[in-house]
């Protein structure tokens, strides 16, 4: 146990003990304990303490984060952090939450926040059963190294070799490079599995292939080095706080003891009633984390360290310009394409009342051929990395539709949820590249992706496979089309016909200016908004006018308009929809018609 | 021997203090009592009673670990129980008294024995639960007749009649009986149950003493259920009921419940041991005196007794999971007859005991699973998928699988007696689409169905009411077909464009493994007593098309193919809905000419809406201020007075089950009229060759259409107003009349009786409201009033709803027709 008795960093169970002892009234000299019962596995200030020292103290910039990497020197039972989505819930846990110690007979132990207990424990003592939530978290999908939390204790680790690294791979990127995952993988071994086609999703591939060459320091033998998965163990917390695809930030007592590893016996009954998840997940692949404080974490919590900046209007308006420049260069000197880029980049979606998700604003380019996606693609594709944390791209051949595995499904052979490509977490950046697709037929599995694509574009939705009956999940993702002619695939909300004029490639932005760009992205996406009772009239008024004129305009043309209202306000730093941002509307959506003609 | 002992020493067990009540139960079981209903001797009624002898097959595997609530109780056990081993300790030798406990038990023959660490003394649950058995009676059997046999009486008749190895116990009833049995049997379920069980064993001894099978007790409809993701820690070892969906089966495992061993020495064969706590324990020893060979005794396969055990895991079902969860599940422990008594897919309410074992993984961690008592199957999706519509078979029915309970089925009464339930019922209907109120009549007539009909001749008549939508695109068409997909039973949703013949109907396939031809049904097949919405009806090719003549009015699909010849039911509703050929409607042609679709086929179609997109600045309006108010504001749109899906599911479903209308003979004589009149109307000059005239089919889909409007009321008749209506929906529909074709608009007026319900009841209201007023005011032959005047006198009365003058003009001319007044111009003047 050694060290103070409050080193929370590489005794955190030991503070835990304390707390318990403190709280069940033992070791104060007083002869009345109270009876552990009473917490009902419920907090008794332990987490007082952590918070103290992780907030308070500054103490959470110190706690190493879980990764392949520091995987190898944290110590066991020590705290740690981890990033990551909630990618399945694997249900409750009964554990025994305290027990009588059997050689002193009355004074009680905990086991919380552990898997083994600290003093044998024998059968039949008494005990409390409490119960905590399993949760399988994954790494972000798609996460940009920038939004990698930074890690001080590793002193080999440099984010700008990495970063440099990251996009000489980009640059030769082909199609296949576009598959799910492709964010991390940057390893041979999974380059070659790359190249075997079929785009591995599960979180445990190949295991024995590199098994051995891990080094002796730790019991953990990962296979995916870019990939790490953590079952996260929830004691104190509502189970309405952590949803499905949610991103956190856990922080916790790591436990990868090999003495628990299940060894396969033939016992079916025990194995049938045993969760199955847990015998596919031995601990010694996948480390447990005992959550003790968890935060989420939004767009704006992937910026490294950056200042907290009070979006002013002048400088957010500062911000606006350099972005809209470089994204005009990016985009060949279209300028019209730049603008709706730039709402595009900015959208989320705010309500939803009943199917209708309200903000989305999925962009649609359309007079892209192969050849120019391969120029403007790769670059777009760079620009959303350095500026976006999570972005993905999906290669819409017909052989990725007819194979891939778009939505998540269940698998009850082993009781988890197959993650699929479009299991992304909020405010993920979707890029289509539709202009590969050529003429042949779906199978099945091509026209139900095809339906999930469609789906999610309209109702930003994805159904889940449950196999017996499929559950809608929620999902905000901007959407991002290229596409030859209109995509009727996947229908976005605006259709911008591409019309670069230029072709030479834009210089690197600065590392400040992308910094900054990053913050205005993160930070103006959750601006509020609202609208003044004449600016609801004039609208009104104009929204009337226009269907009069035009009777093919309909509620989801009305809708665009509003959401790009929306956007253009909050793009200038502003909460308040004025007559000249709807002026703007008016006049990129003339420009946008005069080039559809 | 057990058997000696008399029905004297009845409590002696109990009060035994050595834990049989506390301790998981097979530790509890005597082998006595074993060993003797193995060799089907008749058991005395008492003696077997000193342990509760639990169902062997029931808690078999109880052996893993002590409850949370129970393990202080354990730990404090040493002190409490003077003789802890006496019937714990299986001895399996048939001449081995059991002397200590005799011993023990006269001693304490007086102090009542207690379930552990409670103040629940085991003789008087077994009192109450006798009681429980001997006299309860069902509530009606209360009014019946007082001396008959209690429910329960004549259950355990039935059951050796039949040689049941259960009898199903309603909680309800030991709830209603004896509300304090309930709560201990819920608190302690694995004690009470087992209490219960030696006294049914008891009755049935006293009855049949020859009846050898051991009847178990199943409790089934406790008060309240669980939802799977609130079992927590404090449920252990209580009863507990929830429902879900079985996801997986395992395999049927054999366990074994008795052991025989023998000796390979001199081949002397033990008696049956039990099992106890998981555990055989094999003797070391021969237990022959003359033997005593040690480590001789084999295990004898076929002569020990095993028992089949399955587990199954269940999942929450859809609607139980919070937004943003997955579905959770939890492991059901299954035994003998429960063995696949659900299979994959199928929805159940289980009732049983939540408990925990230790796993290997890691001593610290539990596993939890239920020890099911009882499944019960409800297959209720939100509507009953077999409603029988036909009124021949309705009535006999054994209505089983979707029952109403007597509350909701007031509910849904007290509803329909609304005057205006269909007002209402039309606004929940998909109240996020506005206007095109006649079109969700027609889609709620749709819903609740006519009357099938099957003459003894032969000849049948649906029930169904297909309808056809046409109209503009972006009218929200698809929306509509979406959510009555949704809502209605057995709904298939395709769209036109990928759909082909087969893919409709029927087709024959190889099946890949066995290479049998194999029929598998198509979409109208699979929403037999559904509704199928086929969205682009017009895309769809010529030859599918074709195949729906005999869905829509046979309302069967035949096949002739690889060797099957087959008629397939497809008693199916079709919603279609078509775009114009041209994308817009153009109001200058014929409906036919717009929809390109066979006359043949389109009068099938009972009604057919053209849903235009009107160039109306008021409606633009309000879309706009839709549009603005779901951007800016987030509150949601008012939605008043709407009744909510689940209600609305309930509704039609009850009504599609339990109304069903007959014409009233005035009924008849309106359709009889109605009908005459329209065939005249189809007669007038001008209109094209294709124009569809009424029909045969018309008559029969007004009656359909007014049996559907009654059933809304929950009427078991079918009055003049349903007519009416049907027949206003009918012209609505069909757009003869009532297209002006310059402009593309519906003029109402054209429609003479045009009326809506709503209308309809204001007037009446008006009309009544101006005859009280009448009545007060004037004196019979006394002077006239002018009409303005008695204006000011209703607006005063009735404040709330606006009256115009035109309403009152149309009232006191009614009130003219009946003789009650006189209108000269503008004066009224009673007579």
């Amino acid at each position: 146990m050694g060290g103070p008795p409050y080193d929370c960093m590489s005794n955190p169970l030991g503070a835990v003990r304390l707390t318990f002892e403190k709280a069940i009234g033992l070791g104060s000299g007083s002869e009345t304990v109270t009876h552990p019962s009473a917490f009902e596995g419920k907090d008794w200030g332990a987490l007082e303490l952590f918070r103290h020292f992780l907030f308070q103290e500054s103490g959470l910039s110190k706690v190493p984060i879980l990764n392949p990497k520091t995987l190898r020197w944290v110590q066991h039972n020590s705290l740690v952090r981890y990033r990551g989505m909630i990618q399945d819930m694997l249900g409750n846990e009964f554990y025994v939450g305290a027990y009588r110690d059997i050689k002193d007979g009355s004074s009680w132990r905990t086991n919380k926040f552990t898997d083994v207990s600290q003093y044998p424990m024998e059968s039949p003592s008494v005990t409390c059963i409490w119960e905590r939530r399993l949760l399988y978290c994954v790494p972000v999908p798609g996460q940009s190294s920038w939004a990698e939390p930074s890690c001080d204790m590793d002193p080999n680790w440099s984010p700008q070799s990495r970063e440099k690294r990251r996009r000489m791979d980009g640059e030769d990127s082909d199609p296949m490079d576009l598959v799910p995952e492709d964010e991390v993988k940057s390893s041979p071994i999974t380059k070659k599995m790359r190249e075997d086609g079929l785009p591995s999703t599960s979180p445990e591939p190949m295991d024995l292939k590199t098994a051995s060459s891990s080094p002796g320091m730790s019991t953990v033998q990962f296979v995916d080095k870019d990939n790490l998965p953590c079952l996260v163990k929830i004691y104190d917390s509502p189970e309405s706080d952590l949803k499905l695809n949610d991103v956190f930030e856990f922080i916790g007592v790591l436990t990868f003891d090999s003495e628990l590893a299940v060894e396969k016996d033939d016992n079916e009954l025990s194995n049938s009633f045993y969760d199955d998840a847990l015998v596919h997940m031995p601990p010694n692949k996948v480390p447990r984390l005992h959550c003790i404080v968890h935060r989420k974490l939004a767009v704006h919590d992937f910026l490294p360290g950056s200042p907290i900046m009070e979006p002013k209007p002048h400088l957010v308006k500062e911000i606006r310009e350099a972005l809209f420049r470089h994204l005009t260069a990016v985009l060949g000197n279209d300028g019209v394409a730049a603008h709706f880029m730039l709402l595009h980049l900015l959208s989320k979606v705010h309500t939803r009342v009943d199917d209708v998700a309200i903000g989305k604003l999925s962009l649609n380019l359309i007079g892209l051929s192969k050849e120019s996606v391969s120029v403007f693609g790769t670059r777009l594709t760079q620009t959303f990395k350095s500026l976006l944390p999570c972005t993905k791209c999906l290669p819409l051949t017909l052989e990725y539709l007819n194979t891939a595995s778009l939505a998540p499904k269940k698998d009850y052979q082993t009781n988890r949820l197959i993650p699929g490509v479009l299991q992304l977490p909020e405010g993920s950046h979707l890029m289509v590249d539709e202009t590969q697709l050529e003429s042949g037929s779906l199978n099945s599995i091509g026209i139900e992706n095809t339906k999930i694509l469609k789906n999610l574009t309209e109702f930003q939705k994805v159904e889940y496979d449950f196999q017996f009956y499929k559950v809608e999940m929620a999902a905000d993702i901007q959407l991002l089309i290229f596409s030859d002619g209109k995509s009727n695939i996947v229908p976005a909300d605006v259709i911008v016909p591409f019309q670069p004029s230029a072709l030479e490639s834009s210089e690197i932005p600065v590392a400040e200016a992308l910094e900054a760009w990053r913050w205005y992205l993160a930070t103006v996406r959750s601006l509020p908004h609202s609208i003044g009772s004449e600016m609801q009239k004039v609208v009104e008024d104009d929204l009337v006018a226009a269907r009069q004129a035009d009777r093919s305009l309909g509620s989801q043309d009305f809708s665009r308009w509003l959401t790009m209202g929306r956007l253009i306000s909050s793009s200038l730093g502003e909460t308040c929809l004025s007559l000249e941002h709807w002026q703007m509307v008016k006049e990129l959506e003339r420009l946008r018609k005069e080039r559809l003609k | 021997m057990a058997s000696d002992s008399s029905p004297a020493n009845f409590n002696n067990g109990p009060s035994s203090p050595d834990g049989s009540f506390s301790s998981p139960i097979p530790n509890t079981s005597s082998p006595a009592h074993r060993r003797r209903r193995g060799r089907r001797q008749a058991p005395t009624p008492s003696s077997a009673a000193a342990t509760p002898p639990p169902n062997p097959s029931r808690f078999a595997n109880s052996g893993s670990t002590p409850t949370p609530s129970r393990s202080t109780k354990r730990g404090r056990r040493p002190d409490t129980s003077p003789t802890p081993a006496a019937a714990a300790t299986p001895s399996s030798t048939d001449d081995f008294p059991p002397p200590s406990s005799d011993g023990g038990d006269d001693m304490e023959e007086a102090t009542p024995t207690f379930v552990w660490g409670t103040n629940i003394s085991v003789q008087d649950v077994k009192n109450a639960i006798q009681m429980f058995i001997k006299h309860f009676r069902d509530a009606q059997e209360l009014s019946n007749d007082i001396y008959g046999e209690g429910k329960y009486t004549r259950m355990i008749h039935r059951v050796l009649e039949v040689e049941g190895e259960w009898i199903d116990v309603d909680a309800h009833d030991v709830f209603n009986y004896d509300s304090d049995l309930y709560n201990k049997m819920m608190r302690y379920p694995l004690e009470v149950l087992a209490i219960f069980d030696i006294v049914l064993m008891d009755i049935v001894s006293l009855i049949n003493p020859l009846f050898d099978k051991h009847v178990q007790v199943r409790i089934h409809n406790l008060k309240s259920s669980t939802s799977m993701r609130n079992l927590n820690p404090s449920d252990i070892e209580k009863m507990v009921s929830l429902k879900g969906m079985v996801i997986r089966c395992s395999s049927i495992i054999p366990e074994i419940r008795e052991a025989v061993f023998r000796c390979i020495v001199c081949g002397y064969h033990s008696d049956p041991i039990v099992v106890d706590r998981g555990r055989i324990t094999e003797p070391t020893a021969c237990l022959k005196q003359e033997c005593m060979a040690k480590n001789s005794m084999t295990l004898v396969h076929n002569r020990c007794r095993f028992a089949d055990k399955q587990i199954v895991r269940l999942q929450e079902t859809p609607d139980e999971i919070p937004e943003g969860g997955t579905p959770h599940t939890v492991s059901l422990l299954m035994h003998d007859k429960l063995v696949d008594a659900g299979k994959p897919g199928d929805r159940v309410e289980v009732t049983g005991i939540y408990r925990a074992m230790s796993v290997r993984v890691g001593p610290t961690q539990r596993t939890t699973y239920i020890d099911c008592l009882h499944i019960k199957k409800n297959d209720k999706s939100r509507m009953t998928a077999e409603d029988p519509m036909e009124v021949d078979k309705g009535s006999q029915r054994v209505d089983d699988d979707v029952q109403f309970d007597e509350e909701k089925v007031e509910e849904l009464k007290e509803l329909s007696k609304q005057p205006d339930i269909y007002e209402k019922l039309t606004r929940s209907l998909a109240p996020n689409i506005w206007e095109l109120d006649d079109v969700k009549k027609g889609l709620l007539c749709q819903l609740f169905g006519g009357n099938a009909l099957v003459l003894p001749s032969g000849a049948s008549f649906r029930g169904d009411i297909n309808i056809l939508l046409v109209g503009d695109p972006g009218t929200s068409k698809s929306q509509l077909l979406q959510y009555i997909h949704k809502l209605a039973p057995r709904g298939i949703y395709t769209s036109g464009r990928g759909s082909s013949a087969v893919g409709l109907t029927a087709y024959v396939a190889k099946d890949p493994e066995t290479g049998e031809t194999v029929l598998e049904s198509g979409a109208l097949v699979l929403s037999d007593r559904g509704i199928c919405c086929i969205d682009e009806f017009d895309k769809m090719s010529d030859n599918a098309r074709s195949m729906l003549h005999e869905v829509m009015e046979q309302q069967t699909v035949s096949i002739a193919k690889a060797g099957i010849i087959a008629s397939l039911n497809a008693r199916t509703s079709v919603l279609a809905c078509a775009n114009p050929s041209g994308s817009r409607y153009n109001p200058r042609l014929s409906v036919i000419d717009n929809i390109h679709l066979p006359p043949t086929l389109l009068s099938r179609f009972d009604l057919i809406y053209l849903i235009l997109d009107k160039a109306d600045e008021q409606t633009d309006r309000r879309l706009a201020k839709h549009i603005v108010s779901l951007h800016f504001e987030d509150t949601e749109i008012a939605e008043h007075d709407v009744i909510d899906l689940a209600t609305l599911t309930a509704y039609v479903s009850y009504a599609r089950k339990n109304i069903h209308p007959k014409l009233s003979d005035e009924a008849a004589e309106e359709l009889t009229r109605g009908y005459v009149e329209m065939r005249k109307r189809g007669n007038f000059p001008g209109s094209s060759k294709k124009v569809i005239t009424a029909t045969p089919r018309q008559i029969e889909s007004l009656i359909r259409l007014s049996e559907a409007l009654a059933r809304i009321r929950f009427s078991e008749w079918v009055e003049m107003r349903d007519v009416t209506e049907a027949f206003r929906l009918l012209e609505v529909a069909m757009q003869q009349s009532a297209t002006d074709h310059s402009t593309g608009t519906i003029d109402m007026d054209l429609i003479t009786t045009g009326v809506s319900a709503s209308e309809r009841m204001r007037r009446e209201s008006v009309l009544s409201a101006a005859r009280n007023i009448i009545m007060d005011k004037l004196q019979l032959g006394g002077p006239s009033v002018r009409l303005l005047e008695l204006l000011e006198e209703l607006k005063k009365q009735s404040s709330g709803s606006e009256i115009h003058l035109h309403d009152l003009r149309t009232a006191v001319a009614t009130l003219a027709s009946e003789g009650f007044v006189v209108l000269h111009g503008d004066s009224v003047k009673r007579i």
